[in-house]
C-alpha cells in the first residue's frame, strides 16, 4: 500500500514555489500487530466495539499483522493567503481500493491587529476532535481515538463552508467558528444501529459503512450499510464553536452541531435523513510534561415517520472521556478512561438499541526518528447492548485489542 | 541562533567623558515565585547624559525557524542591524509582522534561507507566521551600546557603562506592566552595581492549531 502510494508520488519536482513543489506533498502510512479478542468488530459483521475482533467462533485471541492505512496529502498553494487540502486514503476495509478523505480550500489572508479571519470550504472534518491532528486526522498520542472521535471520524464527515475569526484581547484569545454544510444527512445512522465503537477507521467520501445485522421492520426500510457523505433532503445543516483561552496552559471549547435533517426523507437505495444535532465540550490543560484532554459529547438523533405519537428510530447520545498524557523529549504515555451509552425510544428502535459502556486505553508512543514512531497501545472496553441477543451473544460483552504500531511520514 | 551579548560587551566606548565602572551592571530578573526569568531583555541608558549609539550593527543576526517555532524567542540587535531569516523546516512559513518598529512580510519557501530584513527604527518587533499560528518571537531593536537579555538563570552583566546616574529599564513580552517594561534609576559607582527585579508574567492564550 504504501510503495504504491510513493509511486504514485509525482517526481516530488524541484518546483519550489508551484502547486507541485516538494513541501506540498507528503505520505503517511501505518502498519500494525493486532492482538484482539471478544466478538466480531463491527466492521466484520458484529457488534464489537474494536476495530479488530477475535477470532470466529470462540471469541478468542487472534494475532495478525495488518497494512492499516496509506495516505497521500497534497497541500499546494495558490498565492500565499489560499491553500490547499487534498488526501487520498487506502484504509484496511475501505469499499473501494483508494478514496477521497478531505478535499478543502482554505483563504487565510495577512491582517494586521487583533481580529485573524478565515475561511475553508469543501469536504472535511468539524473541528470537534481533541485528538487528531494533520491533514490525514492522525490520532497523536494513541492509537485508538476515544468514542466520542471514533464517531466524529466514522460518520460526522460534511461538506460546507466555515468561517472562523480569532481575536486576541488583553492576553485572552478567543475563537469563533460558524459553518453551513451538507453531505451529513446519514449521520447518526451508526450510532443508533451499531452504538458507540472505539477505532481508526475513518469514513471517507465515496465509501459505505457497514451496520450491525438488523431485524424487522427496520431489516426492511434500511439499507445494510450506510453512506455517511450523502445529502438527501437539500437542507443545509449547520455548527458553531467558540473558544477560550486565558492562558497557554488552558483552553476550553463549545461546540454544537445541527445537520437540520429531514427524518421523512429517503433515497432509493435505502438511506434515510437523519436528525442528529450534539454539544461537545472539550478542554485542554497543557502543564508542560503532562498534558490533559477531556471531551463531553450529549445528543439526540432521530429517523422515520412518527407512529402512535413516538418516531421509528429516537436515541439519546452521551459519551466523555479524559485522556491523561506524560510527554517526554521523544514520546509519550498516555491513558485514557471513557464511558458511553446511547438510549433508544423509538416507535421501532426502543430499548433493544440502548447501551451503556466504558473503555480503559493505555498507549505509549516514541519517535524513532523524523520519519517513523512507534506506538503501542492496549485498549479494554465493556458495554452492554440488548441488540446483541439478536445474532445469539449475551448483552454483556468484554473486549481487549492489542496493538504494536509503526507509523510512516514521508 | 543566539547571539548574547555581541555588542553589549563594550569595555570603553569612546567620546564618553566619564570613565567606564569596571565592575559593570549587574541585573537578576527573578518571578514572584522567586523563579529566574529568561528572556528578559535589559538596557542601560545614562540619565542626565546622553547615551551614545549602539556599536555599528550588526549583520549577523538570526532568527530561523525549525519545528514550526522560530528560534530564538527574544532576540536584542542595535538599530539599523540586518537579521536573516533561514528557514529550516520542510515547510513554507509566511514571516510578518505589523509592530510600529518594523513592518514586513517574508514569504520563506521550504529551506529557503537568504531573506533577511534591516531593522532601523528602536521598538520591540512581534513576529509571526501567517500558516503557523502557534509561532511567535519577538525581536527589540534597541537604541543604546548596553542591552542584553537574561540567561536561564535570570542573569545580564552588562560592561561598559560609565560611572553615574543610569536608567535600567527591563521588557518582557510577557511582563505584566505598561508596555512590558519597568525600569529603575541606580547610581554605578566605581565597582559596578547589582540590583534585581521582581516580576510579574502573565501566561500567553494558547494559539490555535492548522488544518
Amino acid at each position: 500500500m504504501l510503495v504504491a502510494f510513493a509511486a504514485a508520488l509525482p517526481a516530488r519536482a524541484q518546483d519550489s514555489g508551484g502547486l507541485f513543489s516538494p513541501d506540498s506533498w507528503a505520505v503517511a502510512g501505518d502498519v500494525r500487530v493486532t492482538a484482539g479478542d471478544g466478538e466480531a468488530s463491527w466492521l466484520d459483521g458484529g457488534y464489537g466495539k474494536t476495530r479488530f475482533g477475535g477470532s470466529e467462533p470462540d471469541r478468542g485471541w487472534r494475532v495478525e499483522p495488518r497494512l492499516v492505512e496509506g495516505n497521500l496529502i497534497w497541500q499546494p498553494r495558490f498565492g500565499w493567503a489560499v491553500s490547499g487540502t487534498l488526501v487520498a486514503t487506502a484504509q484496511q476495509g475501505q469499499e473501494h481500493p483508494v478514496d477521497l478523505s478531505e478535499a478543502f480550500l482554505t483563504w487565510k489572508p495577512l491582517v494586521g491587529g487583533r481580529v485573524k479571519p478565515s475561511v475553508r470550504a469543501g469536504l472535511f472534518w468539524p473541528p470537534v476532535s481533541l485528538e487528531h491532528s494533520g491533514p490525514e486526522w492522525r490520532v497523536t498520542e494513541t492509537i485508538t481515538p476515544s468514542a466520542i472521535n471514533s464517531w466524529i471520524g466514522d460518520e460526522v464527515k460534511l461538506g460546507g463552508v466555515e468561517a472562523n475569526l480569532a481575536v486576541t484581547l488583553g492576553g485572552h484569545r478567543l475563537t469563533g467558528s460558524f459553518a453551513l454544510f451538507g453531505l451529513n444527512d446519514t449521520s447518526g445512522t451508526l450510532l443508533a444501529f451499531r452504538g458507540w465503537a472505539l477505532h481508526d477507521e475513518k469514513v471517507v467520501a465515496f465509501g459505505l459503512q457497514p451496520l450491525p445485522p438488523l431485524t424487522g421492520f427496520i431489516h426492511n426500510i434500511q439499507a445494510p450499510e450506510t453512506r455517511p457523505v450523502i445529502e438527501i433532503d437539500n437542507r443545509f445543516g449547520w455548527y458553531g464553536k467558540l473558544g477560550w483561552s486565558p492562558m497557554r496552559a488552558f483552553e476550553l471549547q463549545l461546540f454544537h452541531y445541527d445537520n437540520r435533517g429531514d427524518p421523512e426523507a429517503m433515497t432509493p437505495t435505502q438511506q434515510w435523513g437523519w436528525r442528529t444535532r450534539f454539544t461537545n465540550i472539550g478542554a485542554l490543560i497543557d502543564l508542560g510534561h503532562i498534558r490533559l484532554r477531556a471531551q463531553a459529547m450529549g445528543g439526540r438523533t432521530e429517523m422515520g415517520f412518527v407512529k402512535n405519537g413516538r418516531i421509528w428510530v429516537d436515541t439519546d447520545f452521551h459519551s466523555a472521556f479524559l485522556l491523561m498524557t506524560r510527554l517526554f523529549d521523544r514520546g509519550s504515555v498516555s491513558a485514557r478512561v471513557e464511558a458511553f451509552d446511547t438510549n433508544g425510544r423509538g416507535s421501532r428502535l426502543g430499548s433493544e438499541g440502548s447501551e451503556q459502556g466504558w473503555a480503559l486505553t493505555a498507549a505509549a508512543r516514541r519517535e524513532i526518528g523524523p520519519h517513523l514512531s512507534l506506538l503501542g497501545e492496549v485498549l479494554h472496553v465493556e458495554s452492554d447492548r440488548a441488540a446483541r441477543a439478536t445474532i445469539g451473544l449475551a448483552p454483556h460483552q468484554p473486549q481487549t485489542l492489542v496493538q504494536l504500531g509503526l507509523r510512516v511520514h514521508l | 541562533m543566539r547571539v548574547p551579548f555581541l555588542f553589549a560587551v563594550v569595555l570603553l566606548t569612546p567620546g564618553l567623558a566619564t570613565p567606564v565602572a569596571p565592575g559593570g551592571v549587574t541585573i537578576n530578573v527573578r518571578g514572584a515565585d522567586g523563579k529566574p526569568v529568561r528572556d528578559a531583555v535589559v538596557t542601560v541608558h545614562l540619565a542626565g547624559r546622553a547615551t551614545p549609539p549602539p556599536q555599528a550593527p550588526g549583520v549577523d543576526y538570526v532568527v530561523s525557524q525549525k519545528d514550526i517555532q522560530f528560534h530564538p524567542f527574544v532576540l536584542v540587535v542595535p538599530t539599523g542591524s540586518q537579521v536573516a531569516f533561514p528557514n529550516l523546516d520542510p515547510v513554507r512559513h509566511q514571516v510578518y509582522s505589523f509592530s510600529a518598529a518594523k513592518r514586513f512580510e517574508l514569504k520563506l519557501y521550504a529551506k529557503e534561507q537568504n531573506r533577511s530584513v534591516q531593522f532601523d527604527k528602536p521598538g520591540v518587533v512581534a513576529l509571526g507566521c501567517n500558516i503557523h499560528d502557534q509561532m511567535t518571537a519577538f525581536i527589540d531593536v534597541v537604541d543604546t551600546p548596553w542591552a542584553a537579555k537574561t540567561d536561564a538563570q535570570g542573569n545580564v552583566v552588562l560592561n561598559g557603562v560609565p560611572a553615574g546616574t543610569v536608567t535600567v529599564a527591563i521588557w518582557h513580552p510577557y511582563l505584566r506592566a505598561p508596555g512590558n517594561s519597568l525600569s529603575k534609576t541606580v547610581a554605578l559607582g566605581a565597582g559596578g552595581v547589582r540590583d534585581s527585579f521582581t516580576v510579574a508574567l502573565r501566561s500567553p492564550p494558547r494559539m490555535g492549531g492548522d488544518y
